[in-house]
């Protein structure tokens, strides 16, 4: 008996460093455990080694497991915050714009001509150079929203001449403008 | 098997209650419910997906 002591301590002291693992220390802190690594370095077979290796390795999972989840909880956390906070940047809500609002506008502009419309001094003299087939164009595309093949019907032209004066018009346009700041 | 691992995963989530409470504090008050429920779900989702491997053998600390 006295003698099974003093290999367990002999044992214990020639691994003093490692017992001060974190993961070791709280391993032997189960009195079972300690129970089964006792017996295992008295009598050291392979049953033995064994048991104690599996509920090391058992023990050590959950160690990992715990550790893993702490870490998961936090910055989970963290992330959905952030996301959050994104989305609620991106879809502001505007309260003063009511529904019924929108559509009575929409209407009402649909009346006015694209010149009306413009509000910027530059853009405005830029379209005024145009001439009235590019603006009557732009302002199907831009103002009245038609696709290309419904503009190209109601000028009994085809599609293709439609997006060239189309894109000539945007081209002169740019032109325009670019001068002008210069 | 299953029903073993259910019950590990309903300790485990048990135990981990007042962190994950702790950390609803991290987002508004109206999103803590949603936020509960995503930690939790994702939880479970990393305890039946992820392998926990690499454990060392006990006697490779010892001499």
């Amino acid at each position: 008996m006295c003698n099974e002591y003093k290999i367990i301590e002999e044992f214990f002291y020639r691994n003093r460093e490692q017992v001060k693992n974190p993961i070791i220390r709280s391993f032997l802190a189960d009195a079972q455990n300690l129970y089964l690594v006792q017996h295992a370095i008295l009598y050291p077979n392979d049953c033995n080694l064994k048991m104690v290796d599996e509920t090391f390795q058992a023990h050590y999972q959950r160690v990992q497991k715990i550790k893993y989840i702490s870490n998961l909880i936090y910055f989970f956390s963290l992330d959905f915050d952030k996301k959050k906070r994104r989305l609620q940047n991106r879809f502001l809500l505007v309260a003063d714009s009511g529904l019924m609002d929108d559509g009575i506008r929409d209407e009402e502009s649909e009346e006015e001509g694209l010149l009306e419309k413009i509000e910027n001094e530059q853009l405005f003299k830029g379209l005024q150079k145009l001439t009235d087939k590019q603006l009557q164009i732009l302002e199907m595309i831009y103002v009245k929203d038609y696709s290309i093949k419904v503009i190209a019907e109601t000028l009994k032209t085809t599609p293709q001449n439609i997006s060239n004066l189309h894109r000539k018009a945007l081209k002169k346009l740019h032109h325009i403008i670019r001068k002008e700041e210069i | 098997m299953q029903n073993n691992m259910n019950e590990e995963m309903l300790i485990i989530i048990e135990n981990f209650t007042p962190k994950i409470k702790q950390c609803l504090h991290q987002t508004s008050y109206q999103d803590r419910e949603d936020l509960e429920q995503e930690i939790k779900l994702k939880i479970i989702e990393k305890l039946t997906m992820k392998e926990f491997e690499n454990t060392p053998s006990f006697w490779n600390f010892f001499v």
